[in-house]
């Protein structure tokens, strides 16, 4: 610990900058805390932070900043273990911090939506029980036979073979635009949950296309 | 969940980029201080983390933090 210490006002007086090395911010940052590195560790975190989240903060960066980082200083000193030394330390704790960040102002911005209120709002608008609809119920003259049984085709599809869970996913996300890691909070799982979830959808989609011979290409020729 | 030709034409779409080896949220995340850094130094982290750049194409999240994250450290490195 000291001899660390040493080293880095020893830089700190050549280069103005400090630079501690990966082993000793692991060093000082471990339990119990060093303070003054605790201090310049937040110090970096801060100047990164306010670049990269001005454009999604409205207003106050300044103490939104502050606040993402006292609570991204206390995850990254509870999980210095996971940090296996790829990178810069600092890197990694910036990274840590940005999503520390990104994810408070996304449940700001969504904090008054709830995924279950759309699903039941769409549920009354529609006339039958259908969950999935085509907005546009007659094919059109310009439809072949054909091609207006290839969308009934796909509509069954996703109608039959995707899960509830996976259509009021894929209704939040991609209809309503809603963050997914708000999303994810609202259906009770964490986002890589989610994404496992969406992804699962869409292999079912790939496979049963072409389980049903549906060429993906013509399909989305005809939808343009 | 109302299919409009758009939404419908997502859906397709998406289904058609799927690969069955993705990775998720968490395993991008694991892996983008090194992913970010290769790109700041001029290196090409597509090519050595494809699973990585395939996520970050894919999920919004993972992008936006991805250039927020580069935004920090070309501050930091200034
Ligand atoms: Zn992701």
């Amino acid at each position: 610990m000291i001899v660390a210490m040493l080293n880095w006002f020893k830089r700190r007086k050549q280069t103005k900058k400090s630079y501690l090395s990966n082993e000793e911010w692991l060093e000082l940052l471990a339990s119990p805390a060093d303070e003054k590195a605790v201090g310049e560790l937040r110090k970096i975190l801060v100047r990164g932070l306010k670049p990269a989240l001005y454009k999604y903060v409205d207003r106050e960066l300044d103490q939104f900043v502050e606040d993402t980082v006292q609570d991204s200083l206390v995850k990254i000193l509870d999980k210095l273990d996971s940090f296996r030394g790829e990178s810069r330390f600092t890197t990694w704790a910036m990274k840590v911090a940005v999503r520390e960040g990104l994810s408070e102002l996304r449940r700001k911005k969504w904090q008054d939506v709830s995924i279950d209120d759309l699903a039941s709002a769409g549920i009354e608008d529609d006339d039958d029980s259908h969950p999935v609809q085509f907005a546009a119920d007659n094919p059109g003259p310009d439809r072949t036979t054909h091609e207006s049984m290839v969308l009934e085709k796909v509509m069954e599809i996703i109608e039959n073979d995707l899960s509830d869970k996976q259509k009021m996913a894929l209704n939040a996300l991609m209809v309503e635009g809603i963050s997914s890691t708000v999303v994810a909070d609202q259906m009770g799982m964490k986002r890589n949950a989610l994404y496992k979830l969406v992804h699962d959808a869409r292999v079912k989609l790939k496979t049963k296309l072409a389980s049903e011979g549906i060429d993906p290409d013509k399909l989305l020729e005809q939808l343009s | 969940m109302k299919l409009t030709p758009e939404l419908l034409k997502k859906l397709v779409r998406a289904s058609q980029k799927t690969l069955s080896e993705e990775i998720g949220c968490d395993d991008c995340f694991d892996q983008l201080h090194e992913f970010a850094e290769l790109e700041l130094s001029g290196k090409t982290p597509e090519k050595a983390m494809p699973l990585v750049q395939d996520h970050l194409n894919k999920c919004g999240e993972c992008r936006q933090e991805y250039q927020a994250l580069l935004d920090a450290l070309r501050e930091l490195n200034s």
